[in-house]
């Protein structure tokens, strides 16, 4: 099934993906990391490899506010940012997703200030999470690939209707070169038909899009969003089969195991960090350690009743947050409450722990995880829990 | 207690090339990328990244471009730098002074300089680390080909000007010369430039460091 195995970065995968997607309008504005998706998109249209508008934003509010309207007026439209590029944007998210409006950003993470830190942390991301967006995260270039187009017709399936942030770690994944087996354009075509919209922004047939209302309609439409959000779950499914059986790479939509099986420790995570930590994990399978890896595909919307299913086979689950989420409860990150909301109404009894881990975009070690997985062994030993989370490496 | 070598990658070799900001962040990344690209021809696991902290749009700055090389998939995927280099290169010969291209080496690891001048002269300035090198090399890359200055393939894009076009070419088959990390002939499969690789790797001058600690001592 390999067909065009390359080497390239998580930039450029992402950018081959939006070509392979025959976008129509993309608006970029630079920060790093991302810079890369929009650098290599520039050279496509440039060099007549994609024929789409490439507009400059004059920010990432601008770049949002672009792409709302090309979206709007029947365009399938990409743009991306990092950081504090993304937070910059926050009042137009709610805006897309409330129209239903399904197109597409690229986040490639970055530390918010202060300092100007352009590490990898998925903070920049998750205070987008509530939004009415998708949203997961690729822990590899190649992921990065498939998921812009899975993204794109999970979001554009009339069932659905909803704009996607498609996150991968920064500098992880969007630099450093991994292998990546490009689909062909008659496969894409075959799995993402061309994006119709229903309510087209047209002068000849005119109409209002995002006007004021009064406050008691307000329930109505949210309760509408929350039900888009909640059919997201079939079509997930649904549409990961098809990929699989088009390109020959089948995922689950929700969750990845790795060396689960017996096993009574796991590390719970998502991004590219879950790749460090399953090689950890072998080699502690070799030590004879039941330890494994449970990394988490797809955020938003959160898949509660396959967490809880996955989670409660095991005894503890140590849940490795790379966000800052500052008086929280448990005082860890969003992914440990997310995980124990999850697990609450189970009759197991599963010790979760919270590690706050790979801030600023340092690197999470091999040996970190061999510490933090010695702090879960020893709970599983004991039964005690003396504190509910820890910040990495300070306090462990 | 951890065991010392738990996290061992014993079929990995790493390269590590310094080179200067704007003037040759792209002949830097190009010798690691005409090596990675080689050894995959060959089936190996491979991996080829910049540093991403240096900085390559401040000119004449000190940045680095790094390889991987694997008989096995590679563990240590995400990181940020090479820790343990088994060749280091200079794309520019002034980089021997007062910057650590040595910190961390393997044993046994050689050192490739872009410079028409004698391996013993350049080894002088050369102040720490120095105990588990094994080769110094030199190539005048300059006489055989021009650095291509461009910022296409920064920050994880694709470079549209070519693989092994300037000075990145010769340095890359004196590396093979003096090391073997992969076939010569597959080199000159995956670089443009392969006069001025053919011409270096006959030009290439390797020095064994322990003949050069024994002359200067």
């Amino acid at each position: 099934m390999k067909t065009n195995v390359k080497r390239m970065s998580g930039c450029v995968a992402t950018a081959n993906a939006v070509k392979l997607a025959n976008v129509d309008v993309i608006c970029s504005y630079p920060i790093r990391p991302y810079t890369g998706i929009m650098s290599e998109l520039a050279r496509m249209v440039a060099d007549g490899e994609l024929d789409a508008e490439f507009v400059l934003g004059e920010g990432e509010h601008g770049q949002l506010s672009v792409v709302y309207g090309a979206s709007a007026a029947g365009a399938r439209a990409f743009t991306g940012s990092s950081g504090v590029g993304v937070t910059y944007a926050m009042e137009v998210y709610s805006p897309i997703s409330g129209e239903r409006l399904p197109l597409q950003m690229a986040i490639a993470d970055r530390t918010l200030d202060p300092p100007g830190d352009f590490g990898s942390e998925h903070t920049d991301a998750l205070c987008c999470r509530d939004q009415g967006w998708i949203q997961g995260w690729a822990a590899s270039p190649q992921e990065a690939l498939d998921m812009t187009l899975l993204y794109y017709r999970i979001g554009e399936d009339p069932r659905v209707l909803l704009p996607q942030y498609a996150c991968q770690d920064g500098y992880f994944v969007s630099h450093i070169l991994g292998e990546v087996d490009v689909p062909t354009q008659e496969q894409v075509n075959e799995f993402l038909p061309p994006y119709k919209n229903h309510h087209v922004l047209d002068t000849r047939d005119p109409q209002i899009i995002g006007a004021q209302m009064e406050p008691e309609m307000g329930p109505g439409t949210q309760y509408q969003r929350h039900l888009a959000v909640e059919n997201t779950y079939k079509v997930f499914e649904e549409v990961h089969d098809e990929f699989g059986k088009i390109f020959g790479r089948q995922y689950d939509p929700w969750l990845e195991e790795y060396m689960t099986e017996d096993a009574e420790i796991v590390f719970f995570l998502q991004g590219a960090h879950a790749v460090t930590a399953k090689n950890v994990v072998k080699h502690l399978r070799n030590l004879g350690e039941k330890v494994g890896v449970v990394r988490l595909r797809t955020f938003r919307p959160f898949p509660t009743k396959q967490v809880r299913e996955c989670l409660k086979r095991f005894k503890v689950v140590g849940v490795v947050d790379n966000s800052v989420n500052f008086g929280i409860s448990c005082g860890s990150g969003v992914l440990l409450t997310e995980a124990r909301a999850a697990l609450y109404n189970n009759d197991e009894k599963v010790k979760t722990i919270g590690f706050v881990a790979g801030l600023g975009g340092s690197m999470i070690t091999q040996n970190e995880f061999y510490q933090m997985f010695t702090i879960l062994k020893n709970i599983n030993k004991t039964g005690k829990v003396e504190k509910e989370s820890y910040w990495v490496p300070f306090e462990l | 207690m951890i065991k010392k070598d738990l996290f061992a990658e014993p079929g990995l070799k790493q390269i590590t090339v310094w080179g200067r900001g704007v003037y040759e962040n792209k002949e830097a990344r190009d010798v690691v990328v005409s090596l990675t690209e080689a050894a995959a021809l060959e089936g190996k696991y491979v991996q080829a990244w910049e540093n991403y902290v240096d900085l390559p749009d401040r000119i004449y700055v000190p940045v680095r471009a790094y390889g991987k090389i694997s008989s096995n998939p590679i563990e240590s995927k995400y990181v940020y730098e090479n820790e343990a280099p088994d060749i280091v290169v200079l794309t520019e010969e002034t980089l021997v002074k007062g910057v650590d291209i040595l910190a961390g080496i393997k044993p046994n690891a050689t050192l490739i300089i872009n410079s028409k001048r004698a391996p013993e002269y350049l080894f002088k300035f050369i102040k720490s680390n120095t105990e588990n090198l094994a080769k110094i090399v030199t190539i005048d890359a300059n006489n055989l080909s021009t650095s291509v200055i461009t910022l296409s393939g920064a920050e994880g894009a694709t470079d549209a000007s070519g693989i092994g076009k300037g000075i990145g070419a010769p340095l890359a088959a004196a590396i093979v010369k003096a090391t073997g990390i992969v076939s010569f002939n597959n080199l000159l499969d995956i670089i443009v430039n392969k006069s001025a690789a053919r011409k270096a790797y006959d030009q290439a001058i390797i020095a064994n460091v322990h003949d050069l600690i024994k002359t200067y001592a």
